[in-house]
């Protein structure tokens, strides 16, 4: 059944205690600043005091060993204000992908470093057409002596320059397979690439004859498409967040607003656009816990449930977002304003993992 | 689906799945809204209610069998799943029935379910009146008192079913210069008394949905009043929050239609036009989400609680999407999809299924009505009427 459980509200009680107590990062002042990236005092509250990189990672690698259910909590809350944070590439994509390779030596070496925080890891996939396609990953690799050799250049690579660990997904003799990369080798070079979402960030991984360590284990694809069902599934649940939030601060600007002598909140042409949006919303987020319980379920149709969650989702908070902007009016296209804020990471979250129609072309082969 | 069920609930879904498969008629009844089709269906509820199924969720005393939400839920999915005909007494058993369950009377229990299960008598609604639509606490139709009842004079009109049904249920005005929401009363009465005159209306399929009912000192005696005398809006509003959400429209019928578009693509569709399957996945989505909401909806009336404004949620989502299905599968049809009857594909079942839908975002209250509810009442945004009052302050 999709809900929360006690549990998982308190999770989200504890996170959201956490980022009202905490001091906010640094506002983006304008267009000349460009991020740089999480606020990584406030990541470490969370993954000291509430554990959010830990969710995911099983006890037996010091982890918490909750579900995608959790870090989808920990998502929505984080999602509502776009915390700027390293939770999706590292404690869901590249967490996944590590365990799902099914090596357990490099779990038991990177993942407890993982969960506590002190590591932040990322998963090398994509090429520069965006379409994370689990039997075509960017980079390839060949066989260098006891080693391997990679090359590639990777796109839209999660805190791609941040990360400390750094998981590559390449060809490989006719398959996929995984490779742990140091990053601080000669041979890798990481560039933060600017985007028009300032607050998640991207860059590129280019890898030129880099030494890897193979990933024991199964077969590649397979840990990469699991890996994207949990990315995929913990989005959604961001974008639920986040669209909520945009509603709610759209309504409340709404009610306070006056023109014509009235709140123009009144006026029907505005507020039936609003309740269109809460229908939005409120969808969103029952098809987002429905993804994440489907995996942690194990059930065979989960790729069915993310695949509806990453549309219905990306669609509800590109549609909440822009209608935040055009009911704000005015202020809402100026730097000051949050409502660009969302609008931005509406458009870079419904692209990242491939694009929508793209989902809706693997949803009717599923 | 991978909603997570328990052994009880999946075992329910067996023996419902079972017994739809051998009990359903192969052939489509003939419609409702015909006095053939009318009769055929009557006799389907029937059967319905000897095998216990017509009103899963009521208690076993009334022709229940003391079901949860999440029960009927599964038995909704599996009923249109299975292509069982449609609900011809769905005013009376989710519509009054709720209400009866809210406000009635033991009495009233006892003697109005139990015939009602078994479709013995078929309810008709009596909402709208010719002046009051939208605005229903505009009604003006009365009820006045005399002995041992009421007399009811006026007209209502847009009365789904009445065209065939036993008896109906509305709202009346009781106290004679009372305004608006004030003054109401919830009665039932016999649409073959004395004194009513039922007009029916063809819908733009062609076929008596619905009708026109005069009324003219129609007696109604005291046991056939909803809830308290003058209290009939707090009393509606249980109907009508029925109507707009679970009740009526459960997912189970969209899933179904969703689940028919998949597999009508995957017969007809042209795999090149990737635009229309976008579209036939998209809509499989919404039936999914909307069921997904749904449950989540019902989880939450499980834990105590009453269906209120929320359901106007449910009602704008379902209307679009019935119709944006039934858009994609006549695309998907092309030229076919304007044949009608047996020669149609799939009998003509999209393009009848299309015209029904037009009516979604109408009855039950409009869309622009369910809007102001989530707007007014979830959201929490000024109303429009008060707003201008306090224009002179400001």
């Amino acid at each position: 059944m999709p809900g929360t459980t006690d549990e998982q509200e308190e999770l989200a009680r504890t996170i959201r205690s956490v980022l009202e107590r905490e001091p906010g990062p640094d506002r983006l002042t304008s267009q000349a600043a460009p991020s740089h990236g999480y606020d990584a005092k406030l990541w470490s509250v969370l993954c000291e005091q509430v554990g959010v990189a830990a969710l995911a990672v099983p006890e037996r690698f010091d982890g918490l060993g909750a579900g995608v259910r959790e870090l989808q909590v920990a998502a929505e809350e984080l999602g509502k204000d776009l915390t700027p944070n390293p939770l999706l590439g590292s404690a869901a994509l590249a967490t996944r992908a590590l365990l799902e390779s099914g090596d357990e030596q490099a779990c038991e070496r990177i993942l407890p470093r993982i969960a506590t925080g002190e590591a932040l890891a990322t998963l090398a996939w994509a090429g520069a057409d965006g379409r994370w396609d689990p039997d075509e990953p960017a980079c390839t690799a060949r066989q260098d002596g006891a080693q391997h050799a990679l090359d590639g250049t990777a796109h839209y690579v999660l805190d791609g320059d941040l990360a400390d660990v750094l998981v590559v997904a390449a060809a490989h003799a006719g398959s996929v397979a995984l490779f742990e990369v140091d990053p601080g080798q000669g041979a890798v070079t990481r560039e933060h690439t600017p985007a028009m979402d300032q607050e998640r960030r991207l860059a590129t991984v280019s890898l030129h004859g880099a030494r890897g360590t193979r990933l024991a284990g199964a077969d590649g694809a397979t840990a990469l498409r699991r890996a994207r069902d949990t990315a995929c599934a913990v989005l959604a649940a961001e974008q639920a967040g986040a669209a909520a939030r945009a509603l709610e601060v759209t309504v409340e600007y709404t009610k306070n607003r006056v023109q014509f002598g009235r709140p123009i909140g009144s006026f029907q042409a505005l507020k039936h656009r609003m309740a269109d949006m809460h229908v939005l919303v409120e969808t969103a987020r029952s098809v987002s816990y429905a993804a994440g319980e489907a995996i942690d379920a194990g059930s065979e149709e989960a790729e069915q449930a993310v695949l509806a969650a990453t549309v219905h989702c990306s669609d509800a908070l590109s549609r909440v977002a822009s209608e935040m902007i055009q009911l704000h009016g005015g202020i809402a296209i100026t730097w000051e304003h949050d409502a660009h804020r969302y609008f931005k990471r509406a458009h870079s979250s419904a692209q990242l993992f491939g694009q929508p129609h793209e989902h809706l072309e693997r949803l009717l082969r599923v | 689906m991978d909603l997570e069920f328990d052994e009880a609930t999946l075992a329910f879904r067996e023996q419902v799945r079972d017994w739809l498969a051998t009990n359903v008629p192969e052939r489509p009844l003939e419609s409702f809204n015909t006095a053939r089709g009318f009769e055929q269906h009557r006799a389907w509820e029937a059967k319905l209610a000897d095998a216990g199924y017509a009103a899963v969720a009521w208690p076993a005393a009334y022709g229940g069998r003391d079901a949860s939400l999440l029960e009927w839920l599964v038995f909704e999915e599996e009923y249109y799943a299975a292509g069982a005909p449609a609900r011809v007494n769905q005013n009376g058993i989710f519509m009054l029935a709720p209400t009866l369950f809210s406000h009635g009377t033991e009495e009233q229990r006892a003697r109005i379910l139990p015939e009602m299960a078994r479709s013995d008598r078929v309810w008709a609604q009596a909402w709208s009146e010719p002046d009051a639509g939208s605005d229903i606490a505009a009604l003006r139709s009365t009820a006045t008192r005399t002995e041992g009842g009421w007399l009811l004079s006026g007209q209502k009109t847009w009365s789904s079913r009445a065209a065939f049904a036993d008896s109906a249920f509305g709202l009346f005005r009781s106290e004679p210069d009372s305004e608006r929401h004030k003054g109401l009363t919830y009665l039932m009465f016999d649409l073959d008394a004395e004194g009513v005159q039922v007009r029916p209306i063809a819908q733009l399929d062609g076929e008596y949905g619905f009708a026109e009912i005069f009324l003219d000192n129609v007696f109604v005696p005291d046991s056939d009043v909803l809830g308290e005398p003058n209290d009939g809006w707090r009393v509606a509003m249980t109907t009508a929050n029925n109507e707009r959400g679970l009740s009526l429209r459960s997912p189970g019928r969209f899933l179904a239609s969703a689940e028919r578009l998949v597999d009508l693509w995957c017969r007809e569709g042209d795999p090149t036009d990737t635009a229309l399957g976008e579209r036939v996945a998209d809509a499989w989505i919404g039936a999914r989400a909307y069921q997904l909401y749904t449950f989540n909806t019902v989880s939450r009336l499980a834990e105590g609680g009453e269906l209120g404004p929320e359901s106007s949620v449910n009602k704008l989502y379902w209307s679009h999407l019935d119709v944006a299905l039934h858009e994609t599968a006549l695309d998907l049809l092309g030229p076919s999809a304007e044949l009608t009857g047996e020669s149609a594909p799939d009998t003509g079942r999209w393009s009848s299924g299309y015209l029904f839908s037009l009516a979604g975002p109408i009855y039950g209250g409009t869309d622009q009505i369910q809007r102001n509810i989530v707007a007014e009442r979830l959201l929490g945004l000024p109303r429009e009427s008060t707003a201008s009052k306090n224009r002179g302050a400001t």
